[in-house]
């Protein structure tokens, strides 16, 4: 049925739809709409699960590890300061191979305090062994969502969902909500492989010495390794049933492109409208958005640029002393490759708009550039604020 | 993509799970600390003169045990029904509810318990004891005498009682109104504490040779004769007043309907004037509004100053007697149309060394009031010398509201009641009796060396109260004395709710008859307000510390054989110091302070 949702609104929808049994959060703004929604769901018995209200998003990750433990399905949301407070227990999520599913709506961290888009907080988490969607509009992130419930029971590793903050978890859009039995067929109940049980006792996640903790550490990154080909499995079945696919990337007026602008999350929209303005003028533009980070497309990638001469990579993050993270990742994906230059730009930050201009001018400067600079170019930079 | 969808791709999971439980790994060792279970004192018991064990008593009220709550709270206090009725209730002002909403209605639920013991045919229990062979005659049958009696016997010792007046009760019986005591609820009492064997002989006047040849026939003598003279007023004309502990007398002798003979000269008088701010004072006011009389009550001090009951005073104001304070009687004199006061107008002059406000009066400032009749009501003393310890005896050993006169020209003799108490009140004549028999029993066990360890025994907490329970060696005294203060409690675990109390007969019509004024609880009303108790250091199985332990180490198991101390339903919960890390979540988490931390001895 299609419905006008909010993006945290699809996300519950979504949520309802997976059946999951237990939701624990701790609300932040701007991923309150969700789990409000959720909680009311829980309470007026169309979620058939436990709302377990906590102190803090570290017992609210320990609850679902718990639950997801205890061989249901569980879910969580947080954003920014929160994800960043339940950084340990990610760790501990990825580790006991628990396929727990969170959205994460992209926030700034402070000081200075800002409520807005900002992919810092879960680019942080990059490293804790969880998968890592970017969803660009509304229906992206209920169909992620209940893709990443089947992804992560199929590899053992918990997925975490990103939505931008307030440009995608409160914007209304038309959103196809796919009817409960279609959902129940793409994604059976959970049959865990182990769990907590009275009946039968078992130590979970108990001391691995240094005989043993490498190969399970190995074992998370071949987990990781599955990722791609599954997702396409997973896909297959997905467009099948409900029409629609996504792919770990997605590319637009790639095949004679000269410049790739490569976007995430809800700035893709606004660089599709820059590259048709940009091809109407005679340039020859194109678009990749990636949409899986975690594990890095690299494949994917690869092949997606394999006759581009430049990409352009818009970054809304930064890791400070070196710069953007998707171009360095990307850099990493196609060293050795040759061929594609990565030329690295950061803006939007802390929720400043990207606007279609912006979009033109990150293609201009590297059209017009002979190699990319060393460092990440910041665009949209207050000159009169810089001087200080 | 067909055939990508059939392709197996393998997902490599490995974990360290064992499928043994954790138990092998015996983490208690880390504690820095471990929290043990242990019950305290409530502060309502520790105010309670008589030291009830109170948060236990409304605990077995809320499950509904009433006749184990009751049979609690006759171990401690034979007079329940009297207590529920016209105690003063100083456990309410002690108990930590009242900093939270309002206390707990202890005093409405000792009545309800006795009212369903009386309705349901409860018996009471008496402990197995054995005849000590002595024999204790008890001079006096008022609530110290009468409590000294049922507790002697309770020990094993017989008891003869002696009183004065042609029936059992003192100052129960003829100086408490039957509008707050009916004489069916004390009548009951008496007659429990008779079928235990003690023996009273009314209408028997004790004097100084009875005393003397007592000890033919008796191993100790207890007195508690309580205050039978009412003081004078010491004033001219002071022979125009009547006695206001004759008239409560009288009135109780010859019942309400032949009050007006007890009224004094005047066929009926219309107004009357009572001289005094003590309970009495109120007493005999408010009879006479029962009379159809207007009172009004004549105080030398302030209305605030009185020694009456705040709730007496209250009530007395209700019913519509009047107050006239910061008046001290001059002299009374007889005219034509009835009788004249002459009152000296006061003043106030500063706190006096005791803390308590002292008057003075405002020279020349006179008044005189024409009233009908006047009843003197200024306090009581001794009737005879020999009811008072010899004042210069050496070998008088001075407790808490007893003497003991351990002299060997005479028989071990226990002086208790109003006579030796330094707080008047029923409660407080009660406790006497109850220290008595704790003072004697030892006295007879070994000697006057083993009196004062065996009183400090019984102590509850910080306060004055004696449990006979500890006397007995009871389970109660596995507690410890510390007394909870609100602080102790972990508050977040209670509601707020409602205080309850009987329903009160409204002053309009309560004044039309001698009917007792304030109703009972219903049983419902009676289960929700003994809920509210917080049960003060008391486990009562809240299961609080086992639902948070984080290491599960909290265990538990039915024992329904435990004593009621132990456990308060029959559970028996024990830390397993091989699994307890010494968080101290369980302690923290438990409402009621009924568990402690505590750092082991290295």
């Amino acid at each position: 049925m299609m419905k006008v949702l909010e993006g945290s609104q699809a996300v519950a929808e979504a949520v309802r739809l997976a059946r999951v049994k237990v939701v624990s959060a701790y609300p932040i703004t701007p991923q309150t709409h969700i789990v409000e929604e959720l909680a009311r769901y829980c309470a007026e018995g169309s979620l058939d699960g436990r709302f377990i209200c906590v102190e803090s998003e570290h017992s609210a990750m320990a609850s679902v590890i718990g639950s997801a433990a205890g061989g249901v399905r569980s879910f969580t949301a947080s954003s920014s300061h929160g994800l960043a407070y339940m950084h340990e227990m990610l760790h501990w999520a990825a580790g006991a191979r628990l396929p727990i599913v969170m959205v994460d709506v992209n926030r700034a961290l402070g000081p200075g305090w800002n409520l807005w888009m900002d992919q810092s907080d879960s680019l942080s988490q990059r490293d804790t062994g969880w998968m890592q969607f970017y969803c660009a509009d509304g229906q992206e992130a209920l169909d992620t969502t209940l893709q990443a419930f089947r992804l992560a029971e199929m590899v053992h590793l918990p997925a975490m969902v990103n939505l931008d903050a307030f440009f995608l978890s409160h914007t209304y859009e038309p959103v196809e909500v796919p009817d409960a039995q279609t959902v129940d067929a793409f994604l059976p109940p959970y049959e865990p492989p182990f769990k907590m049980d009275q009946g039968h006792p078992l130590g979970l996640c108990g001391v691995a010495p240094p005989g043993v903790y490498m190969e399970m550490r190995r074992n998370m990154q071949m987990a990781m390794d599955s990722v791609p080909d599954l997702l396409d499995q997973i896909e297959d079945d997905f467009f099948i049933r409900f029409g629609r696919r996504y792919g770990s990337l997605e590319t637009y007026r790639c095949a004679d492109a000269d410049v790739v602008v490569v976007t995430t999350g809800t700035a893709s929209g606004t660089a599709r409208v820059a590259v048709d303005q940009l091809r109407e003028q005679g340039e020859k533009a194109g678009l990749l958005r990636l949409r899986l980070f975690r594990p890095f497309p690299s494949r994917a990638v690869r092949q997606a640029l394999e006759k581009i001469e430049k990409a352009a990579v818009l970054d809304r993050n930064c890791s400070f002393g070196s710069g953007g993270i998707f171009a360095n990742e990307l850099k990493a994906a196609l060293h050795g490759k040759g061929g594609t230059a990565v030329y690295s730009y950061i803006s939007g930050l802390g929720g400043r708009d990207i606007t279609v201009d912006l979009i033109k001018e990150l293609y201009t400067k590297t059209r017009d550039a002979d190699r990319p600079d060393s460092e990440s170019v910041w665009l949209g930079l207050k000159e009169e604020l810089m001087l200080r | 993509m067909r055939e990508a969808a059939k392709r197996i791709i393998p997902v490599p999971l490995l974990m360290s799970n064992a499928f043994a439980p954790t138990t092998s790994n015996k983490t208690g060792h880390w504690s820095p600390s471990q929290p043990r279970y242990q019950n305290k004192t409530a502060p309502c018991s520790v105010h309670c003169p008589c030291g009830q064990d109170i948060p236990r008593v409304e605990l077995l009220a809320a499950r509904r045990r009433f006749r184990d709550a009751w049979r609690l709270l006759l171990s401690e206090n034979p007079f329940p029904g009297v207590c529920g009725r016209v105690c003063f209730h100083p456990c309410e002002r002690g108990c930590n509810r009242g900093l939270f909403d309002a206390p707990v209605s202890i005093h409405a639920l000792e009545r309800f318990l006795d009212d369903e013991a009386w309705n349901n045919g409860y018996e009471m229990e008496t402990p197995a004891v054995s005849s000590s062979g002595k024999r204790i005659a008890v001079i006096g049958s008022g609530p110290a005498g009468l409590a000294a009696a049922y507790f002697f016997s309770r020990l094993g010792h017989a008891c003869d009682v002696f009183e004065v007046e042609s029936h059992a009760g003192g100052l129960l019986r003829y100086g408490i109104p039957s509008y707050r005591l009916p004489l069916l609820a004390l009548e009951r009492e008496i007659k429990r504490i008779e079928s235990l064997g003690v023996r009273i002989f009314c209408s028997y006047r004790v004097d100084a040779d009875f005393l003397s040849q007592a000890r033919q026939s008796y191993d100790a003598l207890f007195i508690g004769c309580g205050n039978g003279r009412s003081k004078r007023l010491g004033i001219p004309g002071e022979e125009l007043a009547v006695d206001g502990l004759c008239f409560l007398k009288q009135s109780m002798q010859n019942g309400s309907k032949s009050l007006e003979k007890a009224a004094g000269p005047l066929a009926s008088p219309s107004t009357a004037a009572v001289i005094g701010g003590g309970n009495s004072a109120m007493d005999v006011a408010r009879s006479l509004l029962r009379l159809g009389i207007s009172p009004l009550i004549v105080y030398r001090r302030r209305a605030e100053d009185m020694p009456a009951f705040s709730d007496e005073i209250r009530r007395a104001s209700a019913e519509g007697v009047q107050f006239i304070e910061l008046s001290a009687p001059l002299s009374i004199t007889a005219g034509q149309s009835g009788l004249t006061l002459r009152i000296q107008r006061m003043r106030t002059d500063g706190l006096g060394p005791d803390g308590r406000m002292r008057v003075a009066p405002i020279p020349g400032d006179t008044d005189l009031l024409q009233i009908d009749q006047i009843y003197a009501a200024i306090g009581a003393d001794a009737a005879e010398p020999w009811m008072m310890p010899p004042p210069t005896a050496d070998r008088l050993l001075l407790y808490h509201s007893v003497s003991l006169l351990n002299s060997e020209k005479t028989l071990p003799t226990v002086y208790g009641g109003d006579l030796v108490n330094a707080e008047e009140s029923v409660a407080d004549a009660i406790a006497s009796g109850k220290e008595a028999a704790i003072v004697l029993d030892a006295y007879f066990k070994g000697g006057s060396a083993c009196v004062a360890p065996a009183v400090e025994r019984c102590r509850i907490g910080s306060g004055q109260g004696l449990s006979m329970e500890l006397y007995m060696h009871g389970p109660r005294g596995q507690r410890s004395g510390r007394v909870v203060e609100f602080a102790d409690l972990n508050a977040a675990y209670f509601d707020h709710s409602q205080a309850g109390r009987g329903e009160v007969i409204p002053p309009a019509l309560s004044i039309g008859s001698f009917a007792e004024i304030e109703k009972t609880l219903d049983r419902e009303e009676a289960v929700r307000q003994a809920e509210r108790c917080f049960q003060c250091g008391l486990c009562n199985d809240c299961d609080n510390c086992r639902t948070f332990c984080p290491e599960v180490a909290v265990l538990i198991k039915a024992d329904k054989g435990l004593q009621p101390d132990s456990a308060a339903a029959g559970w028996q919960r024990w830390i397993d110091a091989d699994f307890c890390k010494g968080c101290g979540i369980c302690v923290t988490e438990c409402p009621r302070c009924a568990m402690v931390l505590e750092e082991p001895p290295i």
